[in-house]
């Protein structure tokens, strides 16, 4: 495989990044309210918050990314199929999301926030100086891992046109006649990624020990 | 005779049908050390958490130097709940230590005493941390200031709690349990400090297993069982004879698990 | 969206049989995965290590790549050497080497999370390594590794719907097909997703049935 095949394809992985980058970080807003929605007393709301996990979490990818690709522009809404593929990874990011934000979240020992009552905070400093920081903490590992997941299932957009780097690598294939060596140039970029995702999470889970070894 | 610091009138404390406090009445005096003891499950962890403020009671109330903490008698005898401001204001007297610490993990020691001064009462960062230290200082922990929670021992991540409720200046300290989950090598320095606190002057309400520490620093001692105030006294009065027989029932359990322990 | 009872009729068949496809590519994948993964955290934890590096460097390999590029691996790369596959038999073997990794991982936690204690203790009344894994560790594991395997189960189970992009007659390209045959997609499309939503709930609930079921198996832990 020459060099400038290899080029197309990092060429094509930065778009993968910035796909992957930009739904979870919407992924990560709206998972943050949608935990908010099923851990809060409403009924309504913990119900309307819990379904959406639960539709997210339990249809594939693929047909969600079908379903909005094909949905938008039948409610009239003629967006480029990008927003088409960040609109679905970031809806299902943002269910796993919330799920490990809500697990972050009851993991806070109760004792911890007694002692803040105690010592006279609100219960809107209790959540910012001390359960935020405790949850995030705790979310931090699966947050990261939800991170690589999402950059692996942004392979998926392909199948809406959008060429990232399994697409990249699907044409080139289909032109080169070599799909071993694109399939596999491909699958070498997408560890490097996910290795790179990996060791920065780590390097910033270490900036939040707290004095831990 | 001077106002109790605390004195609770009929408190009734049920968890869905269960009632764990039937009708205690207590009054704790100024600028003494009392305890709580009590057969684990009779009450006496949940009726120290109540003059906390930490579980609400179900009835009757509850008196903090006067003041009524969290609800008011009503019109026809029923309680009323307070404004939250006037909860607050009432709270801020009460400092508590726990069981388990619950020093947040992820601030220094010297972050845990100050937080509250700097979020709470909005006191410049420089000026807590030199009140805060100050605090450390008292519980022989200075140089351990930029040590995290997870850096200490039990008994000092004990000594930081410790701290940290001094720093708000209460009237009174609450202690529920402060040494049961400390290896029993390391009670000793909590306990040391308990001492020096009360020889301060600082009114004091603990609940213990340590009945030593109990009859040697307590000027009251509260028996407490099945939810019900056996009954209250100097440690002569409690632990002479004759005594109560559930007491010595009590008493032999422990100094049964005592010579348990040695063996 | 009209309702044409011949239509659902015509189309009845077709879609019995990508159901049959989506179960069979299923329930298969996940037994073939399931084994196949045990096999690995064995090999790989009792194993030589010149088995357990290159084991190893498959399980990770496969964990940090995306399911749809080992699948055009396989399914377009296989041909040039050799390995000419079906849609079906493909899709098959892509999802059993693609599970066989993360439940290898599953079985491997498992075995470490059994207390040393238990196997020492095994080891002092006489019981040699064989009887050791199969009346000591395997029962223990078993009630450790459900949840996760539950859980991987299900992932399997959406990642069928994979399938369909080599052309895997399973239910979303059948119903892909279909729906754009008959000019109604986003609805079949709904409706897709509604059944795949159903039998992952319904998937869930049975795990947590049988979790409860083995519950009682549960040691208790300091």
């Amino acid at each position: 495989m020459s060099w400038k095949l290899f080029e197309l394809l990092v060429q094509a992985s930065f778009y993968t990044v910035l796909i992957s980058f930009i739904s979870i970080t919407i992924g990560l807003v709206i998972g943050t309210a949608v935990s908010a929605a099923s851990l809060s007393p409403n009924r309504a709301l913990s119900i309307s918050g819990r379904t959406f996990v639960s539709f997210f979490r339990g249809v594939p990818l693929l047909v969600q990314l079908l379903l909005i690709y094909n949905l938008l522009p039948a409610l009239g809404l003629n967006v480029p199929s990008v927003v088409a593929a960040i609109t679905g990874l970031s809806l299902c990011t943002a269910a796993y999301q919330a799920e490990n934000l809500r697990g972050g979240f009851q993991s806070v020992p109760r004792g911890l926030l007694e002692a803040a009552d105690m010592a006279g905070l609100s219960a809107f400093q209790q959540f910012r100086r001390i359960k935020a920081p405790i949850a995030l903490r705790l979310a931090l590992p699966s947050l990261v891992n939800e991170a690589i997941m999402i950059l692996k299932a942004s392979s998926l957009v392909s199948v809406v046109g959008i060429v990232e780097l399994t697409r990249m690598a699907q044409d080139l294939a289909a032109s080169t006649y070599r799909p071993i060596e694109l399939f596999s140039a491909a699958g070498l970029l997408y560890l490097i990624i996910n290795w790179l995702i990996a060791s920065g999470g780590s390097v910033f889970e270490r900036s939040f020990r707290w004095g831990r070894p | 005779m001077t106002m109790p610091a605390i004195s609770v009138k009929g408190l009734i404390k049920r968890f869905g049908d269960v009632e764990v406090l039937h009708g205690i009445d207590l009054d704790i005096p100024q600028g003494q050390v009392s305890c709580l003891i009590g057969p684990s499950g009779s009450g006496k962890s949940t009726l120290l958490r109540c003059m906390a403020f930490l579980e609400e009671a179900s009835d009757g109330l509850i008196f903090i130097n006067g003041e009524p903490l969290g609800y008011a008698s009503g019109p026809q005898g029923k309680p009323v709940r307070l404004p939250a401001a006037r909860i607050r204001a009432v709270r801020s007297q009460i400092g508590m230590v726990f069981q388990q610490f619950n020093l947040w993990p992820h601030m220094t020691a010297l972050g845990n005493v100050s937080e509250a001064l700097k979020t709470v009462h909005g006191v410049r960062k420089s000026e807590a941390e030199e009140r805060a230290m100050v605090q450390l200082k008292k519980v022989g922990l200075a140089e351990r200031a930029g040590h995290y929670p997870s850096q200490l021992s039990g008994g000092q991540q004990q000594r930081v709690a410790i701290a940290r409720a001094l720093a708000l200046e209460p009237k009174i300290m609450l202690f529920d349990e402060p040494t049961s989950s400390l290896d029993p090598e390391l009670t000793g320095e909590v306990l040391n400090v308990m001492r020096a606190l009360a020889a301060d002057g600082m009114t004091m309400v603990v609940v213990s297993h340590e009945i030593g520490f109990a009859a040697a620093v307590c000027q009251q001692i509260a028996f407490l069982d099945n939810g019900k105030l056996l009954m209250t006294g100097t440690p002569q009065q409690i632990f002479g004879k004759p005594r109560h027989p559930r007491l010595d029932q009590f008493l032999d359990t422990y100094l049964d698990r005592g010579a348990a322990m040695l063996v | 969206m009209n309702f044409d009872t011949n239509l659902i009729l015509s189309i009845m068949p077709e879609l019995a049989r990508a159901f049959g496809v989506t179960m069979l590519t299923w329930v298969a994948g996940v037994i073939g995965a399931a084994l196949l993964g045990f096999l690995v955290a064995v090999a790989r934890r009792y194993g030589s290590r010149w088995l357990g590096y290159p084991l190893r460097l498959c399980v990770e390999v496969i964990r940090g790549t995306p399911f749809l590029i080992q699948l055009f691996l396989l399914y377009y790369g296989g041909p040039f050497i050799g390995l000419s596959l079906e849609p079906i038999p493909a899709g098959l073997l892509g999802l059993t080497v693609y599970g066989a990794a993360y439940f290898s991982e599953i079985f491997r936690a498992g075995f470490e999370a059994v207390p040393p204690g238990h196997v020492e203790a095994a080891e002092c009344v006489g019981l040699n390594r064989r009887q050791i894994i199969q009346r000591i560790l395997i029962p223990e594991m078993t009630m450790l590794v459900l949840p996760a395997s539950v859980n991987m189960a299900i992932i399997l189970l959406k990642e069928t719907a994979v399938l369909s992009i080599i052309t895997v007659p399973e239910l979303t390209l059948v119903i892909s097909a279909i729906g754009s045959q008959q000019y109604a997609f986003v609805e079949s499309l709904f409706l897709l997703a509604l059944f795949y939503w159903g039998l992952v709930e319904l998937a869930g609930r049975l795990g947590r049935y049988m979790e409860a079921r083995f519950s009682k198996y549960r040691f208790v832990t300091a």
